[in-house]
């Protein structure tokens, strides 16, 4: 298991109090600083006395709800922003990722899965930094400097349009990833509609990499929203 | 009857005159060629002429008429009336009683005829209206069958039909003329006045010795008794049956004259039928709302017992083993905790699929849902459903998904959570570790895809029940987890892709659950040419 980042600092703003009880209880005891709000002015006055480094932020709040803090936080505010969303809140998801939140999570959760995404968006933050040369996911591992792929230690041909949407997957690994971001970050500015395109080179990507490609364990669809590369808890990037 | 049938009896007489008169002057030139009793015979051909052109009043008119004509112009002494000849009174006799009974007799059949063929035309017209009635559903294709039966039989020009309005009145509802046709300024206020009274406006008297029966007939009050200075040639016919009273039926001849008694019968026969049709849309209506909201009553109170089943189970468990873990009087171990807490998670897993497929039942059920449809592959659908997956479930599964298979239009996330109910289907009733086979294939058609698992499997008569909301299967043995719901919204879903889902049966025992989709929601794959030259990051490395 890795080791979570000490000092990292949280801020969770959710009007429900069990939430933020639950939420407290899982962060302090794996020695996380938390911050709590119970609405979008406290969380914004918390964020600008001393941002954070990662924002928990629920989307159904009455008064200012969660879609206006974050297009109000990303105004200033770089770090990662984690909103949880309910069953059925499809679009309230896509919009609040269109605002700048980074990732989304459906209530209710299991704990691991929030500290999954909560350690990915903080690692993910701080390999923009500095990014790792080298990163492991199961079976495969990708050479970012060489732009090598090898699977089972066997080398895996891509083309480079399919390496490059990999790379930008595993350096977003478990976090999700839109497809305008993917097609944006691969295709460049103004890359067009191509989701047809992109789609096809993932279905290439997942017969290559995958053990059970009809069945992907890595390279999965999240639904009207785009992608995500699953590391499974335990792998990581050196 | 016909325009020119009705014209010949109504000038029977001058006809008849007419014919005799042309006849005699016919006959005068060769007076002297034929001997005195040929022209009888032949008057007697007119007469029979008459009595077919104009019915037995004609014939008796020109019989009679043939009669003195005969004896002045043809017995001698000519012109006069006298005869000399005391013969010829037998034969001036025996010619008016043969001349009378021919054209009487021929006269009453020709009548007889146009009657029957009259009668022919109006039981044809019932005939035609009531098999209509029967089968047409909408009050419209009524009206509109309506006009264009009366306007064969009468002389109706226009009809209208106004209908009973939540005022307690009629408002128009309907309105076809013949071009000539204005529209009556009065007609509202005569329909309304129809309606509240259920009295007839503007029925023609009936003759004394006719056939007619009255008995059915309204009552009827000329047009002037309600707007004062107005008389139109319309009939208003109040629509009622023994217990309701639907509305009006407005009749117009617009010029061409006065409604006959006859045609009065007809429309009034017409009528009947309209109120009674009107009368049978309004129960059907009544009928089929008390239906549907007893079966949404129905539905209201399974849904409740269901949720209160499914809710209540799994937090009396969580309750019972938090109190139990909370209790003093027992000491817990870490390890007996932990396994405590387990459970409560499990249950805590089942409290979380109930509310899930209560919640996407209600929102199908509602029929607001819209699918939000993408092009997205079968492997798209596999990776969102088996992420819920736990390892030990996950290790059951075998594929075998052919390579080829389209691209489909569809809704990602509600295409995963049919197929995890299948799943979660299969794992109930499927035992152990049995292997639970994930499977594919498309055709020109329609593209497939299946769950099939080595479970008891599903008996014949249950292969379509499973599938109706809260039925939990008759082999279910212990009773399984579930609200009974988990197939109803897979169906249900697939049905809003225009698809299909069924069940097959397996050798040597299990089930096959298959999802057809048409193949307009597939698109063969194209890799489309790259648009740019090579990606960003090629580009930066190339520059």
């Amino acid at each position: 298991m890795t080791a979570p980042e000490p000092s990292a600092n949280i801020l969770i703003v959710d009007d429900e109090e069990q939430i933020r009880r639950a939420l407290n209880s899982i962060f302090t005891a794996r020695k996380y600083g938390v911050r709590l709000a119970a609405n979008g002015e406290e969380a914004l006055n918390l964020a600008i006395a001393r941002p954070p480094d990662l924002v928990i932020l629920d989307l159904t709040m009455p008064g200012m709800n969660g879609l206006e803090v974050c297009r109000e936080l990303r105004t200033w505010y770089s770090g990662p922003i984690l909103i949880l969303s309910v069953r059925g809140g499809e679009t309230d998801k896509v919009a609040a990722l269109d605002l700048g939140a980074d990732d989304y999570l459906t209530k209710p959760f299991a704990t691991n899965e929030l500290l999954a995404r909560v350690r990915a968006l903080l690692r993910r933050a701080a390999m923009r930094v500095a990014p790792p040369p080298l990163i492991h996911a199961g079976e495969l591992e990708i050479n970012l400097a060489q732009r090598l792929v090898t699977c089972h230690g066997e080398p895996v041909s891509l083309t480079p349009t399919e390496y490059d949407i990999l790379a930008y997957l595993v350096q977003n690994a478990n976090c999700v990833v839109t497809t305008p971001m993917l097609l944006e970050q691969v295709w460049g500015a103004d890359p067009g509609d191509d989701t047809q395109s992109l789609r096809s080179h993932i279905a290439h990507l997942r017969k290559k990499i995958e053990p059970e490609p009809r069945a992907p364990r890595y390279l999965i669809t999240e639904p009207c929203i785009g992608f995500r590369f699953r590391l499974p808890e335990g792998e990581s990037g050196e | 009857m016909s325009p020119r049938s009705h014209q010949f009896e109504r000038y029977g007489l001058l006809i008849a005159f007419g014919c005799i008169s042309a006849a005699t002057l016919l006959f005068l030139p060769g007076r002297g060629y034929f001997g005195k009793g040929q022209w009888a015979l032949l008057y007697l051909l007119i007469i029979g002429l008459v009595a077919g052109m104009s019915g037995a009043r004609a014939a008796l008119a020109a019989a009679v008429l043939a009669f003195l004509a005969w004896d002045f112009f043809f017995l001698p002494p000519y012109n006069t009336l006298w005869i000399t000849d005391p013969k010829d009174w037998l034969a001036l006799l025996v010619f008016l009683i043969v001349g009378v009974l021919i054209g009487v007799q021929t006269g009453r059949m020709r009548d007889r005829e146009s009657q029957a063929l009259a009668r022919e035309r109006e039981t044809g017209l019932l005939n035609r209206l009531s098999t209509s009635l029967v089968s047409i559903t909408g009050t419209l294709v009524m009206a509109e069958t309506l006009f264009m039966e009366i306007t064969q039989i009468t002389r109706t020009r226009e009809i209208s039909l106004w209908l009973s309005d939540a005022a307690g009145g009629v408002a128009l509802y309907y309105r076809k003329a013949m071009a000539e046709c204005p529209p009556n300024p009065h007609a509202a206020t005569i329909a309304n006045w129809v309606f509240q009274q259920s009295k007839a406006v503007g029925l023609p008297p009936v003759p004394e010795f006719s056939a007619i029966h009255t008995e059915g007939w309204p009552v009827s009050v000329p047009h002037n008794s309600i707007v004062a200075d107005v008389q139109h040639d319309d009939i208003y016919l109040p629509l009622q049956t023994t217990t309701h009273r639907e509305g009006v039926l407005q009749i117009g001849a617009c010029a061409s004259g006065e409604f006959s008694a006859y045609e009065a019968q007809q429309l009034i026969t017409s009528a009947n039928l309209v109120a009674v049709f009107l009368e049978r849309q309004r129960l059907q209506a009544a009928a089929g709302k008390a239906e549907s909201l007893q079966e949404a009553d129905r539905l209201k109170t399974t849904l409740v017992s269901s949720i209160s089943h499914e809710l209540k189970t799994p937090l009396a468990a969580i309750t019972a083993t938090v109190t139990n873990l909370l209790a003093e009087d027992v000491h817990w171990d870490v390890t007996q905790m932990a396994d405590e807490l387990r459970c409560i998670q499990t249950d805590l897993d089942r409290l979380h699929a109930s509310i899930g497929a209560l919640l996407d039942f209600a929102r199908l059920e509602g029929a607001n849902w819209q699918p939000q449809r993408d092009w997205y592959d079968w492997d798209d659908v596999l990776g969102v459903t088996l992420e819920k997956l736990r390892d030990v479930e996950r290790a059951r599964l075998t594929f075998s998904l052919p390579d080829d298979l389209p691209a489909l239009y569809i809704d990602c996330q509600q295409m995963a959570r049919a197929l995890q109910h299948l799943l979660e289907n299969a794992f109930i009733y499927a035992p152990g570790d049995t292997p639970i086979r994930l499977g594919g294939s498309s055709t020109a058609r329609e593209t497939r895809f299946w769950v099939e698992d080595s479970g008891p499997g599903v008996p014949p008569e249950e292969r379509q029940l499973i599938f109706e909301k809260f039925y939990r299967g008759a082999t279910a043995g212990a009773s399984p987890a579930g609200t009974g719901l988990g197939l109803t919204i897979a169906a249900e879903i697939v049905r809003y892709h225009q698809g299909r889902l069924w069940v097959e049966e397996v050798h040597p025992h299990g089930a096959r659950f298959v999802i057809a989709l048409p193949q307009e929601n597939s698109n063969g794959y194209e890799t489309k040419p790259q648009r740019h030259e090579g990606t960003k990051a090629q580009r930066h490395n190339n520059s």
